[in-house]
């Protein structure tokens, strides 16, 4: 998870990286920490550390990691000589590692001979039937092939197995939103709330799929995650403030002439919508209007 | 960092002063065989203040605290992290293909 100060620190490192001033072993180390995909500036950066023997030498054992980030990055930008390069770097340092031949079966991938990858990985799951990353690999190899039902039938599986995957969960979920499949994402989220609850973007997003699927019973829900977001981040997040606004109007809309007043917490879209104008006004003063119009056809402001 | 060592060494030699004066005050009351009912005045001071002083020092010199607020910046998460056990390698990107002059060696 990247919080807040952690990304300044990145964004600093990478300007200092890129504009010469070194600490390129940090700023790889932390992409390597967060999981970030920066691949071009980490095959840049990397490079550069891997082709001076003597700073390459520095690094002692994290050499082979840098190798093997630099391999992906590498694969990431099509840029299939420098992996394989690296690669065989690995495989004459580590015979026989698993991890060196799943490098060589994502090359297979990246080259897009999908059935000599997909065969790799089946040998590599012989030893080990029960590798989660290979496993996983499996799953993004039916994905990049267009097949996304099996690739769900796959990641169900997987999940069968391995119920504490949050980050398998994560996958299903948005596999299951861009085919528009809301309630199963729906139920995706709720599993990812229910491991970590502390993070908001699963709010959010748990929100955001069930404004979605709409309905009165959803949309009320939708507003309570809406808020729950706000809470967490302690309303910083303009897009869950939108959502309490654009909720507000919906379960309003809905309910028009059925319902006398019975909100709990009639002051919620209109604090939304003052925290919503301070933000505009302190970091995008020119965008003031478009937002008092918005929120006028919300007949959230007057 | 350096202040706060200072500080905690100065309380620990104020507090075993306390101490030392505490046993003098005791032999001078066998000799004049009067009851202890308690230190005498100074010492309780000299004890508040190297208490104070150990206390500073203990909360300064160990590091800073962390957050325990759920929205300050350490703590508010603003991205995930990418999912890179499913990344696949077909995406657009193939169709910019980067300066691929970087070789490796």
């Amino acid at each position: 998870m990247v919080s807040k100060t952690e990304e300044a620190e990145v964004n600093r490192l990478e300007s200092q990286a890129d504009n010469g001033g070194g600490g390129e072993w940090e700023y790889l180390s932390l992409v390597r920490k967060l999981k970030l995909r920066r691949p071009d500036k980490v095959l840049k950066h990397g490079l550069t550390i891997l082709n001076d023997p003597k700073k390459r030498s520095s690094l002692g054992h994290d050499e082979w990691t840098l190798y093997e980030q630099v391999a992906i990055a590498a694969m990431d930008c099509h840029c299939l000589d420098v992996a394989q390069d690296c690669i065989k770097v690995l495989q004459k340092k580590f015979p026989e590692s698993k991890r060196v031949g799943r490098l060589e079966a994502m090359l297979l991938e990246a080259k897009g001979s999908w059935a000599e990858a997909e065969k790799a990985y089946l040998s590599l799951l012989e030893d080990n039937p029960l590798d989660q990353v290979i496993l996983k690999r499996r799953v993004a190899l039916t994905k990049a092939q267009g097949d996304i039902s099996g690739a769900i039938q796959r990641l169900s599986e997987y999940l069968e197995v391995f119920m504490a995957d949050h980050e398998a969960w994560r996958e299903l979920a948005e596999i299951y939103v861009s085919l528009q499949m809301y309630k199963q994402a729906a139920f995706c989220y709720e599993e990812l709330i229910l491991s970590q609850p502390m993070i908001p973007l699963y709010h959010l997003a748990y929100a955001d799929v069930l404004y979605t699927l709409g309905g009165l019973e959803n949309l009320q829900t939708a507003k309570k995650y809406y808020a729950s977001t706000i809470d967490l981040t302690g309303g910083k997040n303009n897009r869950a403030l939108f959502g309490v606004c654009l909720c507000t109007f919906a379960v309003a809309q809905l309910t028009k002439g059925r319902y006398k007043e019975d909100k709990e917490s009639p002051e919620l879209q209109s604090l939304a919508a003052a925290a919503l104008e301070k933000d505009y006004k302190l970091r995008a003063p020119s965008k003031l209007s478009l937002l008092g119009s918005t929120l006028r056809s919300l007949k959230l402001s007057s | 960092m350096a202040v706060g060592f200072a500080v905690g060494v100065l309380g620990v030699l104020i507090l075993s002063h306390a101490a030392y004066s505490t046993i003098q005050y005791r032999t001078l009351l066998k000799i004049t065989e009067e009851e202890f009912s308690g230190p005498p005045i100074n010492v309780v001071f000299e004890l508040l203040l190297g208490l104070v002083l150990c206390m500073w020092a203990a909360l300064a010199v160990p590091g800073k605290f962390q957050s325990i607020q759920l929205d300050s910046d350490e703590n508010r998460v603003v991205s995930l992290p990418s999912n890179l056990d499913f990344m696949i390698f077909n995406h657009r990107g193939k169709a910019f293909p980067l300066e691929c002059t970087l070789k490796s060696k």
